[in-house]
């Protein structure tokens, strides 16, 4: 842990130090990128990349540390990485959720109450970016990580090391996305379009595309080494149709993480150079193209919105066999649907962009490519029905979570059809109905997703069981709490709630202070789970190999599972979800 | 047999669901009035959406109510039914025929309502539209006239033509329907037919920086005369 306090505490004068010394000869936005590379660099290796580099050049293993000091070091052990994700993506989850309620505050009413309307913009863009990066790593990153390889029967990742930067990348861009309103602010929310964002001086806003690049740079890694991990290291036996559905997810929200970030990581590096060098990338009046941006910015970020929720059907899908007790309805189909959506999100960026100024006749193949993703998607829907036919329910946490996560993203999917048909979305863009169809997916989807994977294998991650009551009465506040929220916002999206402002008309005061009312139902679940957490890590019963009684690799070792994860290597014989009994 | 009272059930919850989303819809209209030609188009696209995906709605839901209902376990030790092999690659195939037909009809409706907005680009009145951090301003190349609001005139097809100084805006007047971004060094034709007179309120609908939600301008849609006599009392 001292390393770890020490790796802060250097990168922060470094980046002082770099920044006060340069800013005189280079000006204050290259001084700030300068002195940043010096940090983070810093950062890494005081934290433990050098050590761990060294270990591997003398060919040594890596020294492990034991109990919690672990999870603050450089370890490269998958399973340390999985859980030092879930901890970040929650601990996250907690300050844009309170960003979120500080915004639900400011919007109670109309007219400004506490926050100045750049101060809102700035909580909403920080909102905005933290819960992008939850809703990126926690499922993907954070489940991803500890349970691919259980479930594959590998002893760890393809890559342990890469697997340990990529994690160690994450707070470095969390620190300074959260350090950028005391610098100056960011009035361009997380979507950083130029040309607003080349505009400005203040080093808050340069801060926030560094952290964006950084995190970038995490996500690449991480996919890198899942596609390796599964492409190479599954059990004896276990040949593509026997791959768990949440394998499978994995590794389609691997493949765009490595195919789309990069692109994302380029236009932010554009926007640098912009404000930094004074290319002319996004400015008009000297050549530049303002529209570039949007399409280097969407080309990587519809695709990440399957990042966020492929894994979360993943989850859900592996789940509901081991609560349905019987097979996944269509497994071969909805794998493959899980790859068909795969490769049509690189094809429908330009839906974000009907109102752009961009060609007019894009629209069309644009619209109609967006409307086939509902195809692939309503096999996923498919499969959950289908293996909720002549079930016998267990009606447990997780599965509620499952079931409730299916609900929400019943209403996201249909939400955004609307969003993909041009003529309706040229009056529904960039209102409060995208606001609420995105909350459906990403909140409703993925996040409840994650929550169903948590409560499905925290047991295997602490080898303790949650409390079940109070999973059960956090899903439900979450649920009644989320969908009371973002419903009535629908409709005030379609009657002229714009989004990104703090301020609307009087009329609309009943709705918005009835959402306000209910998104605290929502902070009350957040406790409730919380001290559910704090109270099964100290007191839970213990959970055993198997609680669920399923049928994949990950629950054929003890919980946790010890260093190498199986004592014996693991050989497969039939299929993952052989539950029920015949007809 | 058992199958068939499970599908009056269903049945019946979703005719229970859809008449709920209907009391709701009718009760409270899903768009704000509609005050162009264009309006009418996108609310054509709106409704027939709204249909369907309340049919797909309704009937989901009455079948996930239905099974969570009628297959928890009494107890733990039951165990699901697996299904047959072939009446599952029966289903498997069904549905995707429904849906592909489903999307394809969706796709064509919307094909059909986006060429009626964008097929025409001839108009009778031109506006510049002109946008800069903070605030509209409009001119009217025709009669060489500034207007202090967005003055227009009921039943003709104006050709409202945006441009921005320094970042994207967009304009949007929510009874129009129809939104536009402004794009620096472009100038972008965006139609528009008034149908009712009355004031309205145009919102800058693209974050431009600090005071983007205060980015509003007034539109005043007028009768010929009226708006005739406003063109000449500007200068
Ligand atoms: C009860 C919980 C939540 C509430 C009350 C809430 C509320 C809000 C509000 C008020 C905004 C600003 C919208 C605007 O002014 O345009 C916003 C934006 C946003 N929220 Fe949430 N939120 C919640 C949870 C989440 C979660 C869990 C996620 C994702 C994991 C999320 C992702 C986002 C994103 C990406 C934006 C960006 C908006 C933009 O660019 O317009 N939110 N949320
Ligand atoms: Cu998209
Ligand atoms: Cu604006």
């Amino acid at each position: 842990m001292t390393e770890f306090f020490a790796s802060l505490t250097a990168g922060v004068l470094v980046f002082v130090a770099g920044y006060g010394g340069l800013q005189g000869p280079l000006g204050r936005q290259a001084a700030c990128v300068l002195a940043y590379l010096a940090a983070l660099l810093v950062f890494l290796c005081v934290v433990g990349g050098a050590k761990a580099m060294r270990a591997y050049a003398q060919g040594r293993e890596p020294e492990e540390k034991h109990g919690i000091a672990r999870y603050f070091s450089f370890d490269v052990d998958h399973k340390v990485v999985g859980v030092q994700y879930t901890v970040a993506a929650v601990v996250i989850f907690l300050v844009g959720g309170t960003l979120a309620l500080i915004m639900r505050l400011e919007l109670a009413r109309h007219g400004l109450q506490f926050l100045m309307p750049d101060q809102y913009v700035t909580v909403m863009s920080l909102h905005g970016i933290t819960m992008v990066v939850v809703a990126l790593i926690a499922t993907a990153g954070g489940l991803g990580n500890f349970i691919v390889p259980l479930q594959i029967g590998a002893r760890d990742m393809a890559f342990p090391r890469l697997n340990a930067l990529s994690f160690w990348l994450l707070p470095p861009a969390v620190i300074l996305l959260l350090s950028s309103p005391f610098l100056g602010g960011l009035d361009f929310g997380w979507t950083a379009i130029a040309p607003l964002s080349t505009q400005g001086t203040t080093i808050g806003k340069q801060l926030f595309l560094l952290a964006f690049v950084t995190a970038g740079f995490s996500s690449i890694f991480g996919g890198v080494n899942f596609v390796a991990t599964v492409l190479t290291m599954r059990a004896p036996g276990m040949g593509w149709r026997r791959v768990p559905i949440f394998t499978w997810s994995i590794v389609a929200a691997a493949i765009i993480q490595i195919m789309g970030t990069s692109v994302v990581a380029a236009s932010l590096i554009m926007v640098t150079f912009d404000r930094v060098l004074h290319t002319t990338f996004f400015n008009s009046d000297l050549g530049g193209n303002v529209l570039l941006y949007q399409h280097l910015f969407w080309y990587y970020s519809h695709p990440a919105v399957y990042i966020m929720i492929l894994p979360a059907f993943g989850a859900i899908l592996e789940i509901l066999p081991v609560y349905a007790r019987k097979p996944l309805f269509a497994y071969k189909l909805v794998a493959g649907a899980l790859l068909t959506i795969t490769a049509l999100s690189f094809i429908v960026w330009a839906h974000h962009m009907f109102t752009s100024g961009m060609w007019m006749l894009l629209k069309l193949p644009f619209m109609v490519n967006t409307e086939l993703i509902s195809i692939p998607t309503g096999v996923v829907f498919l499969a959950v029905m289908g293996t909720l036919w002549k079930a016998k329910l267990r009606l447990d946490s997780p599965m509620l979570w499952a079931l409730a996560m299916v609900a929400n993203f019943l209403i996201g999917g249909l939400t955004g059809i609307p969003l993909a048909d041009a003529p309706t979305d040229l009056h529904l863009h960039d209102t409060w109905f995208i606001v609420a169809h995105f909350h459906f997916t990403i909140m409703g989807g993925a996040v409840f997703g994650f929550f169903a994977g948590f409560h499905h294998w925290f047991p295997k991650m602490t080898g303790r069981r949650l409390n079940e009551a109070l999973a059960k009465t956090q899903c439900a506040l979450m649920f009644v709490g989320f969908n009371a929220v973002f419903i009535p916002l629908f409709w005030l999206g379609n009657h002229g709630m714009r989004r990104h402002v703090a301020d609307f008309p009087a009329w609309m005061d009943p709705v918005q202070t009835f959402a306000s009312l209910a998104a605290l139902v929502v902070g009350s679940s957040a406790i409730v789970f919380s001290y559910n957490v704090f109270i099964s890590l100290r007191g839970g019963e213990a959970a055993g190999e198997n609680p669920w009684e399923a049928l994949t690799l990950e629950w054929k070792t003890p919980s946790p599972p010890p260093h190498g994860n199986f004592k014996t290597p693991p050989v497969v014989a039939g299929e993952p979800y052989d539950y029920g009994a015949s007809a | 047999m058992k199958n068939k009272s499970a599908v009056a059930a269903i049945a019946a919850l979703s005719a229970l669901i859809a008449w709920g989303l209907h009391f709701v819809f009718t009760r409270f209209p899903t768009m704000p009035l509609a005050a162009s030609e264009q309006a009418a188009h996108v609310d054509s696209a709106w409704n027939g959406l709204l249909i369907v995906e309340g049919a797909i709605y309704a009937l989901v839901m009455g079948y996930l109510i239905y099974c969570v209902y009628a297959f928890r376990a009494k107890k733990r030790e039951e165990q699901g039914q697996k299904f047959d092999r072939s009446r599952g690659r029966f289903v498997e195939v069904a549905w995707l025929a429904v849906s592909v037909a489903l999307t394809l009809s969706l796709a064509a409706l919307g094909s059909h309502e986006l060429r009626a907005l964008i097929s025409d680009p001839t108009a009778d009145i031109d506006i510049e539209v002109r946008a800069s951090q903070f605030s509209w301003e409009f001119y009217y190349p025709q009669t060489k006239t500034f207007g202090d609001k967005l003055y227009m005139e009921k039943g003709k097809r104006h050709r409202i033509i945006l441009t921005s100084k320094d970042v994207i805006h967009a304009f949007w007047v929510p009874e129009f329907r129809l939104k536009q971004d402004a794009v620096p060094g472009k100038a972008i034709p965006l139609i528009l037919t008034p149908t009712k007179v009355g004031e309205y309120t145009l919102l800058c609908n693209q974050l431009c920086g600090r005071d983007h939600y205060d980015m509003r301008a007034i539109v005043s849609v007028l009768e010929h005369e009226e708006f005739e006599k406003n063109m000449k009392a500007e200068f």
